[in-house]
């Protein structure tokens, strides 16, 4: 694969973050992760990993921005401006990143034959694959060769479930919907607030403030 | 050989396109004939694209994928634009009708 | 809701190669890129599509947010079982090699198996949190 098409791909990467860092509007920012995902997704294809590709496009792209959209629903479209700049949050950020770049310099290239990888583990698979007749390495590698991470995999996709209906939807069993509807109406506020105690009113800065959704009927649209 | 010059004539007819609905996307005033800009890209640029491919894959597995991604392509990008629109304009965007000063 | 007509429309002839996709994505997996994770969410997209342009309620008669709740923990099981019938069978946790005679075959059938506990737990739990979504948008 051309490098350039590599280089070209991480460098619209790039700007994605940047852009999804500064812009205000949560449903532009929501879009722009999209964008990201897709983008990866075809840097992923570039790098001959279409099962990496596969997943990132299906479940970035399509699935998490539809939840997030959806998710954006429940609160207001606007982030709130910060004040001041967060120095400790950017000083652990900038130092996990100079980590990160300082250790990618002890990894073999990408692509060397001799790198532990390729030499000890890489050639075991691929027998594997071979003898056992499955084309595809990636699945066998998945289900066979790492099954039980794969099993921790899917208990953690389960465990995630656990968690959203934790969070948002146990309300429904112990409410029926129309006395949690009166419950809004009455306090002229979000379902959310079931989990996150609201900030005082002057906390709120005006923009920011949480509006009671209007109900129009049609779903998630 | 003469396949060949057709199925480059036609990836390069779509990369043209996908130039100009890209230019378009950017440089057209207002919302809706954005849209419009994009519908090209969509449809032409990426139809003649994927054509001007089907026509170095020759008759293999892979043309029947291509076939098969035009044809979802062609049902589908027109109805996102659709909807894209149609949500626009229930929400109470206004069509601009001509261009503002200040604007190019 | 005449505004939604062609969206219906062009929805209703595309959900069934959405989930025929995704089937095939699923027991495939062992031949082209997919698997279990990929057909998962390919079939979750379908159910939140119909959701989307019909309504959530419409989805929910489809699959009810009890069953995909369910199915949540039912495609664990169908993996954690695998592992636990290559034990009963004679061998080690989930070592496919006991399932038939033939140990190509078996990988074949193990992989097959645990793959569709994967695309059923990863289906069912992405439905599951977009109805946790949209149920505080209920109206």
């Amino acid at each position: 694969m051309n490098p350039i098409i590599l280089i070209v791909i991480l460098a619209f990467l790039a700007g994605t973050a940047i852009t999804i860092a500064r812009v205000r509007g949560v449903f532009v920012a929501a879009m722009l992760t999209g964008i990201y995902s897709l983008l990866s997704a075809s840097w992923m294809l570039a790098l001959d990993a279409p099962d990496v590709a596969f997943t990132e496009a299906a479940v970035g792209a399509g699935i998490s921005t539809v939840l997030m959209l959806s998710a954006l629903a429940l609160t207001t479209n606007r982030e709130k401006r910060p004040d001041r700049i967060a120095v400790i949050p950017l000083m652990v950020v900038l130092m996990t990143g100079s980590v990160l770049i300082y250790v990618t310099l002890d990894m073999p290239l990408m692509g060397d034959p001799n790198a532990p990888a390729q030499v000890h583990i890489a050639p075991e698979y691929i027998d594997g694959a071979h003898d056992y007749h499955i084309p595809n390495i990636v699945t066998m590698v998945l289900g066979s060769y790492r099954g039980y991470d794969t099993m921790g995999e899917t208990a953690v996709v389960f465990t995630a479930g656990l968690g959203v209906i934790m969070i948002l939807g146990g309300a429904r069993r112990v409410m029926s919907w129309q006395e949690r509807q009166q419950k809004r109406r009455e306090e002229g506020e979000l379902v959310l607030e079931e989990v996150y105690p609201l900030p005082d009113a002057d906390e709120v800065d005006p923009e920011g403030e949480v509006h009671p959704i209007d109900d129009d009927g049609g779903g998630a649209t | 050989m003469v396949v060949d010059v057709l199925s480059w004539i036609l990836l390069l007819t779509g990369g043209t396109f996908s130039v100009i609905g890209g230019i378009g996307l950017m440089r057209m005033p207002g919302f809706y004939s954005r849209v419009h800009a994009s519908g090209i890209t969509d449809t032409l640029g990426a139809g003649s694209i994927l054509l001007g491919l089907m026509l170095q894959a020759g008759l293999t597995t892979v043309t029947i994928k291509l076939v098969f991604i035009l044809a979802f392509l062609f049902i589908t990008s027109p109805t996102s634009a659709h909807a894209l629109v149609n949500g626009a304009m229930t929400n109470g965007l206004k069509p601009k009708t001509q261009v503002q000063e200040g604007e190019e | 809701m005449s505004h939604l007509l062609i969206p219906r429309v062009i929805t209703k002839i595309l959900l069934p190669f959405i989930m025929l996709y995704a089937l095939y994505v699923q027991f495939h997996g062992d031949y082209s890129p997919g698997g279990g994770f990929q057909a998962g969410v390919i079939f979750a997209a379908a159910i939140i599509l119909y959701a989307m342009i019909f309504k959530v309620v419409e989805a929910e008669r489809v699959i009810k947010p009890g069953v995909a709740r369910a199915l949540m923990a039912v495609g664990l099981l169908i993996y954690l079982g695998v592992g636990f019938l290559t034990m009963f069978l004679g061998g080690n946790f989930l070592d496919y090699d006991v399932l038939t005679h033939d140990p190509s075959h078996s990988q074949h059938y193990g992989l097959l198996a645990i793959e569709f506990g994967v695309g059923v737990a990863v289906a069912a739990v992405m439905i599951t949190i977009f109805y946790s979504f949209v149920d505080p948008l209920r109206d």
